[in-house]
């Protein structure tokens, strides 16, 4: 009954029925598109209550011919990557959806526009066909584009503008690289296909790469560049502050919340399972990337005058994480990395829509018009002072065990040198904990601590029970988020730990998505109807051990006590 | 071979038609007269279809009847086209009308790059 | 034990259900019954869930302690909170002597801290507030201690660091208390990086020394994987003792973890600051508990200071070091918590010096005296500060024993506690400290003995302390000039506030309801003010009773667990201190175990007896110093601005009171550079260069097309025209291949053809 498809097409067919609601019925268009963007999330849900998350396989896979001829057909199923940020989506897109009663221009152009949006990123996520993929790729940023240069600020022609041309100059070399794996397996199986799992398991077995290793880092590079502009890492990340403050509301909680996960939802769908042999030549350039966005957003975002600009300077820094997990490539920073996506979309999430709160009451965000709002709205405050520390990475809230297993990851890939990686940069990552604690603090500083001095902000009033209603969700799910990760982590463990055994391990011995008979079992060892593929290895450890063709670093078995034992008496008090 | 108008006098008659139809659009700022100027031109490449589709000499292996019919298919499809066209930027010239009450095409200069 | 154990969950939940209630319900009941009856109630339920553990807490001790030594070490597991194939965190707590130990300081001196709390925030509006902090940070704290891992360590680490923060900036209307509040926030943060790093660090030795280990235990964080409690597991001593460049980074990066949450030198500058939170706040949190935490760690992990002697003498060295400046400062201070905060900085010190020679179950005995005396002194000051009409500066205290006799008496107590005067608790945990810190060959760095070195530096510290609580002492109880007599009545300050939110102001339309209709009405908080007709009054039975049996505490606590106990199984019949012996029993674990090496002491004394000489000599040195030199300077009357140690210490004395600049140092280079490195950042490099390449990449782009631009004239005609010329020229260039092939008259398909091959 549930499927795929209609989880991805409710928002589109609801935007087809929302355009029969005349404009003038804005009622019945809030309401409408909050039932249809309801809706949509009670199917995902559905989804992933049908989700098995035993196999890294894809499941409730979907095949229908579209360009049979050229190999580009419509193919969709979901693993255990995708079904979270497919629930990340629909629930966000219901929060922004809510918050977006406060429009009151084009309101039924505005709607259509968050529902069509939402079909394109859920077709990003779900998409198994390469063309399919960037289709769905392409197609969220129309909507997006729209939703910035209408409904946005002042500054809101040029803020969409930059954001469109930006990301779609990155995925034209996207494109192009599509085009050369097509051909590519092509040459191997001599039909042209756009199929993913067709084409990934050419690479696991090696063949696809087998002849034209040279221009695979050209290829690497024109898919990482692409993910790396939406993600956004450190010298591509311009057009993200410009669009934050630009978008509306609901346009900055989809943002930051989804539209940023494309970028590293690529890097572990497409770039690690298809280039591994580049990606294992440049995790340091990328570790590297990964670093210095995170310090630099950090330490950017501690000096500016706009809230919602620090908040999105904080996403750069936080986006890092993700990536410096995913390209630590051990099953722990992977792991963090992936966990840390849903929770910078919840945390990250929830700051702009509480940010869109106080905006809606006194149109701007400027610091310097706040201050002593606390004792003004002490509900109001509470709920920002939990979001705040959970962007913080405070433990025991959702932002600590992403934050804390990417930097463990990658330290331990770090100090075991696992593919020129240093543990240095991990622990200069570290810093920039520290300095989010510094900019965030400051920011509730700023807006909520002091004296309420300003006559503007003397009257007003605590938010609204639906309001409350609105961000306490979210407030829930950074508490779920971080007193019972494990709902999150245990789910997408088995397709983390496949993605990175494509990604790590020797061709021949990658696990295939369309070999059915492949299987992760318990201790992580790759399975083939029972008999092992390839050895478990969990810890970096074991990539050094396999590289030096050694069993690991020498034990010794003597213990060094470092005191001479002269008298085994111990002394004692007086 | 069938006796009658020659190849070449269709081709002719085509290739002026086709000629004044294009001198027509070159010169001609009036929409309206611009329009029919197409149709002429249109109409000059569906005698030429006509033409070949009469005289072309026969694919080998094929069935010369349908042969002879894709020119005239093609003679069908270029009046739809042109028809619809013809709908079409009727409409779009009515709506610029009503919105300047002017259709000099000189006057309309507002894609200038 | 296997009974009791899981009662260990209601001591950890209780304190946080106690919070919920409080967050949830407490604004809710204090509306419903009214400001009196609520907050009696509340107060009530503040008090009750920490006191409650607190039982629950005795009650497993008790157990504990019947059992064999051997068998006190009991992890209990509630769930998985991260799992996956290479790592497992359960959320589980141990239970051993250490841990428990911590739970009855945290809960013992946390419900009597709840208790004065109710009494001494009483006029708070916030009165719930307070309270959700407090009884959140309590079970953080339960957290940090009790947790079977470094994750939960970490949790609770971070939790009593954000209760930290909340609670220093509870007045928050003040901006000061704010900054104060992010300050320790930051500062915590930069220890817990090096927490978070050594944790990694250890983790990671550990993983690549067990590699064969995969798949067997996954709990990689918890203590009795991670330190390999079993004798029989290749461990965790093998693995640092096979590199000692790496044991001595985890510990240094333990020891900044420990010297961020318990102010040690170069991060100690957000303790002293964090006395703008509420006094209960700074007895419980800034003093007993939580700044105790680091040496908590030190002593969770003796193992890495055990493999690691450099580290060991550099922990060592900065804690006495720390003892010694603290102490220095706390000359300066005029502000009566301010004393006592660099006191505790002091305190903290003297603990490091402590573990970090090796005796790590003094160092835990000094925090829980410590706990007793350095709380009944912060109850006792803010006793103080409530008499006083929220006065903190004690150049207008004086003869104060006279009005409140309860408070002084007890203040005396723990100011002769502090001091270390014989048999109150300080004098034993000190004197285990010192004594351990000069007799051992432990913190050896190349031929010098730091460790012994930073004992007599601590000797030092004692000494200094013993002078400097005599001059808080003196000057808040006794000498005969009233000074709070001549303060200033201040009672127009609320006539001259600006009431400008009165005037009318325009929002325009409000559709939403976001406004009020008019202002609400002032809080004005209720002072009562202190100047020639009011005296200073005892405060209520809920503050003193806390103040009363902490001082009974200071008193007795170190007779009875410094009593002599004997080792089991050990036939010669040592004797050692109980409280040694219950944290650390003889004959566990070859690695808590000292050698002693006799030490030549001069004089022709033996170690012991010379150690009491010195120790008396510091101690006795100090109080009489001290009360001397005071009662000679407070001869001549105070002048109010100014100081009282005229002449020649003035300028030192001044230098002291700025932390001899190196608190302004420090910050001002922390936020003055960093802004300046990140405004540059963002306009020179985000603005200046990557947006600008873009912008110049798009008109580069755009110029482009200006050239293509001429060519869209507008014109249908001359659209037209291009549009024939193009297919001229095309039609042209066919012909003229067709020619150039010299083809014969061609069929129709040929033509096709040719054309596709060009």
């Amino acid at each position: 009954m549930i499927s795929i498809s209609l989880v991805v097409f409710l928002p589109l067919l609801g935007a087809i029925l929302l355009g029969l609601i005349p404009g003038e019925k804005l009622q019945q268009l809030r309401y409408g598109s909050l039932l249809v963007t309801v809706a949509t999330m009670l199917a995902s849900i559905a989804l992933f209550l049908k989700f098995d998350s035993n196999t890294f396989h894809f499941q409730m896979t979907e095949f229908l011919p579209w360009m049979k001829s050229a190999g580009i057909n419509y193919r969709m199923g979901v693993d255990g990557i995708s079904i979270w940020l497919i629930l990340l989506t629909t629930f966000l897109t219901v929060i922004s959806t809510w918050f977006s009663f406060y429009v009151k221009e084009r309101v039924k152009a505005y709607m259509i526009c968050i529902l069509v949006l939402e079909t394109a990123m859920l077709g990003v996520f779900t998409s198994l066909d390469m063309i399919l993929f960037y289709s769905f790729f392409e197609a969220s940023l129309v909507p997006m584009w729209l939703l910035i240069s209408i409904w946005g600020g002042a500054n809101r022609k040029y803020a969409g503008l930059k954001f469109f041309l930006y990301t779609f100059a990155g995925s034209i070399f996207m494109l192009l690289g599509i085009i050369v794996m097509a051909w590519l397996n092509q040459k191997v199986t001599g039909a042209w296909s756009f199929d993913l799992v067709e084409i990934q398991s050419n690479v696991a077995n090696g063949k696809l790469w087998a002849s034209s290793m040279a221009i695979q880092p050209f290829i690497f590079w024109a898919f990482a560049l692409a993910f790396l502009v939406k993600c956004p890492a450190f010298p591509f990340h311009t057009w993200l502050p410009d669009a934050h403050v630009e978008a509306p509301t609901a346009g900055s909680v989809i943002l930051a919340g989804v539209l940023l996960k494309m970028g590293t939802y690529g890097f572990l769908r497409f770039v690690l399972p298809l280039f591994p042999d580049s990606l294992r030549d440049n995790t340091l350039p990328l570790m590297i990337i990964a670093v210095v966005g995170i310090l630099y957003g950090a330490i950017v975002a501690a000096v500016q005058p706009d809230v919602k600009k620090l908040v999105a300077y904080s996403s750069v820094s936080h986006m890092g994480f993700v990536l410096l997990g995913i390209f630590s490539l051990s099953q722990m920073g992977m792991m963090g990395g992936a966990m840390q996506q849903l929770n910078h979309g919840i945390s990250t999430g929830a700051l702009f829509l509480l940010i869109g709160l106080i905006y809606e009451r006194r149109h701007t965000r400027n610091f310097s018009d706040f201050g002593g709002l606390k004792a003004q709205m002490p509900i109001y405050s509470a709920i920002f002072l939990i979001v705040m520390l959970s962007s913080v990475g405070l433990p025991g809230l959702n932002g600590f065990v992403g934050e804390f297993l990417a930097l463990f990851g990658s330290f331990q890939s770090g100090w075991v040198g696992l593919y020129g990686m240093t543990y240095w940069l991990p622990a200069l990552a570290g810093v920039g904990v520290i300095l989010s604690a510094v900019y965030l603090l400051w920011m509730f500083q700023k807006v909520f601590y002091g004296p309420n001095v300003n006559p503007e902000n003397q009257l007003l009033k605590d938010i609204k029970p639906w309001e409350i209603a609105m961000t306490g969700t979210l407030v829930v799910m950074i508490f779920v988020g971080g007193i019972f990760p494990n709902i999150f982590l245990k789910p997408m463990e088995k397709a983390i730990t496949a993605t990175r055994m494509m990604a790590t391990y020797p061709a021949g011995q990658r696990p295939v998505w369309s070999n059915k008979s492949h299987e992760i079992d318990a201790t992580g060892a790759l399975t083939s109807n029972g008999t092992i593929v390839a050895p478990a290895s969990p810890y970096p450890t074991f990539e050094l051990a396999k590289n030096a063709n050694e069993n690991g670093p020498a034990l010794s078995t003597e213990i060094k006590a470092p005191v001479a034992s002269a008298n085994p008496r111990r002394r004692g008090g007086r | 071979m069938e006796t009658g108008v020659p190849l070449g006098g269709y081709l002719a008659v085509g290739l002026m038609m086709f000629i004044v139809g294009v001198i027509g659009v070159v010169i001609r700022r009036n929409p309206i007269v611009i329009f029919m100027c197409i149709e002429l031109m249109l109409n000059a490449v569906n005698l030429t279809l006509l033409a070949f589709a009469k005289y072309g000499p026969v694919n080998q292996g094929a069935d010369p009847t349908q042969t002879a019919m894709a020119g005239q298919m093609m003679v069908i499809f270029v009046m739809a086209v042109a028809a619809a066209e013809v709908a079409v930027g009727l409409g779009i010239i009515m709506a610029i009308y009503r919105l300047r009450h002017n259709i000099d095409v000189d006057e309309m200069s507002v894609l200038r790059g | 034990m296997e009974a009791t154990k899981n009662l260990i969950w209601l001591v950890l939940f209780l304190p946080l259900v106690g919070s919920l209630i409080q967050a949830l319900l407490g604004g809710r009941i204090v509306k419903q019954l009214g400001p009196q009856k609520g907050k009696w109630l509340m107060g009530l339920l503040a008090v009750a869930p920490i006191a409650i553990s607190f039982v629950i807490g005795a009650f497993i001790t008790l157990q504990l302690t019947n059992a064999e030594p051997a068998d006190r070490h009991t992890v209990v597991t509630l769930f998985n909170w991260i799992d996956f194939t290479s790592i497992r965190i359960p959320f589980e707590t141990v239970i051993d002597p250490l841990s428990m130990t911590m739970v009855l300081i945290i809960t013992g001196i946390g419900a009597l801290i709840h208790l004065y709390a109710t009494g001494y925030m009483a006029e708070e509006k916030e009165y719930t507030r307070f309270f959700t902090y407090l009884n959140l940070f309590v079970a953080a704290m339960l957290i940090l201690v009790l947790g079977n891992n470094l994750a939960m360590l970490f949790v609770g680490w971070e939790g009593v660091g954000v209760c930290s923060y909340l609670l220093i900036g509870f007045w928050y209307k003040d901006i000061a208390n704010a900054k104060a509040a992010n300050k320790a926030f930051i500062v915590n943060r930069i220890g817990d990086l090096g927490l978070t790093l050594g944790i990694f660090l250890l983790v990671t030795l550990m993983l690549t020394s067990k590699a064969g280990h995969v798949g067997s235990d996954n709990r990689w964080l918890s203590y009795d994987v991670l330190l390999s409690l079993d004798p029989s597991l290749t461990g965790a001593a093998q693995a640092l003792g096979n590199n000692p460049g790496v044991a001595f980074a985890i510990a240094m990066l333990f020891f900044v973890g420990a010297c961020g949450k318990s102010a040690q030198f170069p991060l100690y500058i957000w303790l002293p600051d964090a006395m703008a939170g509420p006094t209960p706040v700074s007895a419980l949190i800034h003093a007993a508990t939580m700044v105790t935490s680091g040496v908590f760690l030190l002593n969770r992990m003796n193992l890495l200071f055990q493999m690691s002697p450099a580290a060991s003498a550099i922990v060592a060295i900065v804690g006495a070091f720390t003892a010694v400046f603290a102490a220095l400062i706390a000359f300066g201070q005029m502000d009566i918590k301010k004393v006592l905060a660099y006191s505790t900085v002091s305190q903290l010190g003297l603990m490091f010096v402590g573990c970090g020679s090796g005796y790590f179950w003094a160092g835990m005995f000094h925090v829980t005296t410590h706990a007793f005396f350095k709380a009944l002194l912060f109850l006792g000051s803010g006793a103080v500060i409530h008499a006083m009409a929220h006065n903190q500066d004690m150049r207008n205290y004086g003869g104060l024993f006279k009005y409140i006799k309860i408070t002084s008496i007890c203040m005396i107590i723990g100011w002769l506690t502090i001091s270390g005067v014989w048999p109150m608790s300080g004098w034993f945990s000190k004197g285990a400290i010192i004594d351990g810190a000069i007799a051992q060959p432990y913190s050896v760095y190349g031929e010098a003995n730091l460790g012994q070195l930073a004992g007599y530096i601590g000797l030092v510290g004692a000494f200094l302390t013993a002078i400097y609580m005599t001059r808080m002492t003196y000057l808040t109880f006794f000498n005969k000039e009233e000074r709070w007599r001549l303060i200033e009545p201040h009672h127009q300050a609320h006539e001259t506030h600006e009431h400008a939110h009165h005037e009318a102001h325009d929002h325009g339309p409000d559709e939403h309801g976001f406004f009020l209709t008019e202002a609400p009405p002032e809080e004005h908080a209720h002072h009562h003010e202190l100047d020639r007709e009011h005296t200073p009054r005892e405060v209520p039975i809920s503050m003193w009773v806390p103040l009363v049996v902490l001082a009974a505490c200071s008193l007795f606590a170190g007779i009875i667990m410094n009593r002599a106990t004997e080792i089991p199984g050990v036939s010669e019949h040592q004797h050692v201190s109980a409280f040694q012996n219950w944290l650390y029993p003889q004959g566990l674990s070859q690695w808590t175990r000292l050698p002693e090496v006799p030490h030549e002491a001069p004089f022709g004394l033996s170690g012991h007896w010379f150690m009491v000489a010195i120790s008396v000599a510091a101690v006795a040195g100090g109080l009489l110093g001290g009360i001397l030199w005071y009662r000679q300077i407070h001869k001549n009357r105070l002048p109010v601005n100014e100081g009282w140690d005229t002449g020649g210490w003035n300028p030192w004395r001044r230098r002291a009171m700025n932390q001899f600049g190196y608190d302004s140092a420090m910050v001002s280079s922390a936020v003055e550079g960093g802004d300046q490195l990140a405004t540059a950042l963002w306009k020179k490099i985000d603005v200046g260069v990557i947006d600008r390449t873009v912008n110049g990449l798009g008109r580069f782009a755009g110029g482009i097309g200006k050239v293509f631009a001429f060519f869209q004239g507008g014109y249908v005609r001359g659209y037209a025209l291009m549009m024939l010329a193009g297919v001229a020229l095309l039609l042209g260039y066919i012909a003229f291949k067709m020619k150039e092939r010299e083809a014969p008259p061609m069929e129709h398909v040929e033509i096709s053809r040719r054309v596709a091959s060009l």
